[in-house]
């Protein structure tokens, strides 16, 4: 058999800590941050009835940290009677996105062509993004399941991003940074996003620059976009999980430089 | 002449996006339109299948070879299965399509992105070592967003995500910006090095 | 359609050009200018020399490693770009130098993508350089290869690569997105030397960490000047350079200007 290295050991440690958190179940309290709180007021200042476009700019892979996020936003904006449309930048985000939009609106008792419709999915983002900006008829000529855009009332009135009050982009990589760069750039609509925690670090300027309105990250975001809410969910279930996987690599850090330090002295007294 | 017609091509389009770029006016938009919607998806589709007639013949070399034989035949049977799924029940709602999509495509995704997770605690084990005064500054930047990021900032001082969040607004945004600018900046010249005809790398090289 | 086009044209009322997109015309036009003049003007392009960069240094050590070892170069331009990305081009003008010298050396190169584009123009790419080192004989078309469009889908095939194959060096060069420390990391463990670059900001972090040298942002783009010695891309970082001495005065003006006049905004737009 293979000798296990020091990697081994890390990986096998993370693994035990993470199991061991999501079998135990402690609610934590978090602080809602001034980011998130910024989401929830907007989403929140809208009329009602305002039209959002939801966008789902995501990979299949993304949907453990990406759903509970989605679920908060869609839930928030069904809650304060906004209309969605859903669109889909990426293969993988279309059949995730459709469900989820399916799944809340049955919460909220909403109705398909009044209160919400899905579009689908469009390849090639950029011409896409672009495209809508143009004429959205255009783009999607029929809805996710191929009925036509003109059945649909919330539709009546949408021919471009002129027609929506904004776009939320819900994605785990850079496609936001595409709404931002052609849609809010060259349309003037405001662009919102819920992100994969890796990713905030990425928008940081845009929020600065104002080129992104507001933006809600992680599974942190999502459990106190929750909290705002006042609803359950798996965001603050996941935070657990996150936070102990934190502390293991603050552990991690602390002995690899306590190894570092102790065999500096070593070197050195030699 | 191969060459010749391409970048014509090339720098006919990049030139009209540039000019439709500045104007509302009805006609630059439908010409905008036309191009975005109409001319990138066709090209998008023949790109695609470049792409499963190419991974088809590797892989079916790779079968007669006898490399990987298990693998590879999967991997070809998930190519004409799959779209086959797809074109007899469609893709909708509980389709056999969405069934493969859900019960096997997701979770073999998550799992590699979860990886990353295990790729993180051992780079940081390995890579965050207090080597010099930048490394210090690094290392207890890095706590510093760890802790914050997770629910014991809170509980530990009010201080730490304030901390955090100057760290994220003020050194790390400008250093991201400059970055950022002098990428924006490599990227304009590389488009007008494409389309003025010198940068010939797209075309397979200087010919 | 053109039925449609002819009938918009008549139309008077909609101006042809947006006056809010005046400043972005004239910060385009400036930048056109100034990279029209260092690439054709004659004077310009001889007073030029480009800082060493580490990174770019180590390239030939790294085709050299895998010679000496017998074993292949993996390089791989990342999943988040296409063919319109300017780094992406950027990345084919530095495999168009390596696989020059894998040529001369007779060292395996293999470059997975997940752009069937990116795929064709590499194959010519690698092509044309096997053929400029006199050895066109020794290119393998199928070592350059569509794995998928997915990005973990592609990061598996690239990770099961670099286990199975154990190259000697890997050039991660490109766009990269959230695959990039699973690259990189099982590139470490295979114990290859590792040159990275890319204009990912986030996964600018993830490489310095786990890669021997890392390109940071527009570096990737003069890499390409830097190795081939092209004197049109040479001149295109001069005409960079001064498009960055002109933001950094606009910024220092923007600067002094909100010191005095907090409520000033005639920068935005």
């Amino acid at each position: 058999m293979k000798k296990l290295e020091s990697r081994h050991y890390v990986f096998l440690g993370l693994f035990v800590v993470i199991v061991a958190a999501m079998l135990i179940n402690v609610k934590l309290d978090i602080k809602v941050s001034a980011e998130t709180q910024k989401m929830y007021d907007y989403i929140d200042s809208l009329p009602q009835g305002s039209v959002l476009m939801v966008s789902f700019d995501h990979e299949a892979s993304a949907v453990p940290e990406i759903k509970p996020l989605a679920l908060t936003i869609l839930r928030h904006a069904f809650k304060k009677g906004h209309r969605l449309i859903g669109v889909s930048l990426l293969a993988e985000g279309t059949g995730i996105g459709y469900r989820l939009m399916q799944e809340t609106a049955r919460e909220y008792d909403k109705v398909y062509g009044r209160d919400l419709v899905y579009l689908g999915f469009k390849p090639q983002y950029i011409a896409a993004i672009l495209s809508m900006g143009e004429s959205i008829p255009e783009t999607f000529p029929e809805d996710y399941l191929g009925r036509p855009y003109t059945q649909f009332p919330l539709l009546d009135s949408v021919e471009n991003y002129d027609d929506v009050a904004g776009v939320i982009s819900i994605a785990d990589g850079s496609l936001t940074t595409h709404w931002i760069e052609y849609a809010r750039a060259r349309y003037g609509v405001t662009v919102t996003a819920a992100v994969a925690a890796v990713m905030m670090t990425t928008y940081d300027p845009y929020i600065g620059s104002g080129q992104l309105h507001a933006m809600v990250g992680g599974l942190r975001g999502a459990a106190e976009y929750e909290k705002l809410l006042k609803i359950g969910g798996s965001g603050r279930r996941g935070m657990l999980a996150q936070t102990s996987a934190h502390v293991y690599v603050i552990i991690m850090i602390i002995i690899g430089n306590v190894i570092y330090i102790a065999e500096r002295k070593r070197k050195s007294g030699a | 002449m191969a060459r010749k017609i391409p970048k014509i091509v090339c720098a006919l389009f990049g030139v009209t996006l540039f000019v439709l770029f500045f104007s509302q006016h009805p006609s630059a938009k439908s010409l905008n339109l036309a191009i975005l919607n109409e001319y990138f998806q066709i090209i998008f589709a023949f790109t695609l299948l470049v792409g499963v007639v190419s991974f088809v013949k590797i892989n079916l070399k790779g079968v007669e070879r006898g490399e990987d034989r298990p693998y590879r035949i999967v991997s070809i049977l998930g190519v004409f299965v799959v779209p086959l799924l797809a074109l007899i029940w469609g893709i909708k709602g509980d389709s056999p399509f969405m069934w493969v999509f859900e019960n096997i495509q997701v979770p073999m995704q998550a799992t590699v992105f979860a990886l990353l997770a295990f790729f993180v605690a051992s780079a940081s084990f390995r890579g965050f070592r207090a080597r010099s005064v930048q490394a210090t500054i690094l290392l207890v930047a890095a706590l510093i967003m760890l802790i914050s990021r997770s629910s014991i900032g809170d509980v530990i001082a009010d201080e730490i995500p304030q901390v955090a969040d100057w760290v994220r607004s003020y050194p790390s945004m400008s250093a991201r910006r400059a970055i950022l600018i002098g990428i924006g900046l490599g990227s304009l010249t590389t488009s007008l090095r494409v389309i003025i005809g010198i940068e010939r790398t797209w075309l397979g090289g200087d010919k | 359609m053109a039925l449609s086009l002819a009938c918009c044209i008549f139309i008077p009322a909609v101006a042809w050009f947006e006056i809010s997109k005046l400043p972005v015309l004239i910060f385009a036009v400036i930048s056109i200018i100034i990279v029209l003049y260092t690439t054709f003007h004659k004077k310009s392009r001889e007073k030029f020399k480009v800082r060493e960069i580490a990174g770019l240094k180590a390239v030939e050590n790294a085709i050299g490693r895998a010679t000496e070892m017998a074993l292949p170069i993996l390089y791989t331009p990342g999943w988040g770009g296409d063919i319109q990305r300017p780094t992406t081009i950027a990345s084919l003008n530095i495999l168009s130098h390596v696989a020059e010298k894998t040529a001369q050396y007779n060292c395996d190169l293999i470059f997975p993508t997940h752009d069937p584009v990116i795929m064709s123009v590499a194959q010519e790419v690698v092509r044309e350089s096997y053929a400029r080192a006199g050895f066109v004989d020794r290119f393998k078309e199928d070592d350059i290869r569509y794995v998928t469009s997915s990005q973990f889908g592609y990061a598996a095939a690239v990770e099961g690569l670099i286990t199975r194959l154990k190259p000697a060096s890997i050039f991660l060069l490109g766009t990269f997105e959230a695959e990039s420390l699973i690259l990189a990391e099982t590139g470490n463990i295979a114990g290859s030397i590792q040159i990275a670059g890319t204009d990912s900001t986030i996964q600018l972090s993830f490489f310095i960490v786990a890669c021997d040298y890392t390109l940071i942002g527009e570096e990737l783009f003069a890499a390409s000047g830097y190795l081939s010695g092209d004197k049109s891309i040479l001149a295109s970082i001069r005409a960079q350079d001064i498009l960055k001495i002109i933001i950094i005065i606009l910024i220092i003006a923007a600067v002094i200007w909100v010191s005095f006049d907090p409520a000033a905004d005639w920068w935005v737009f």
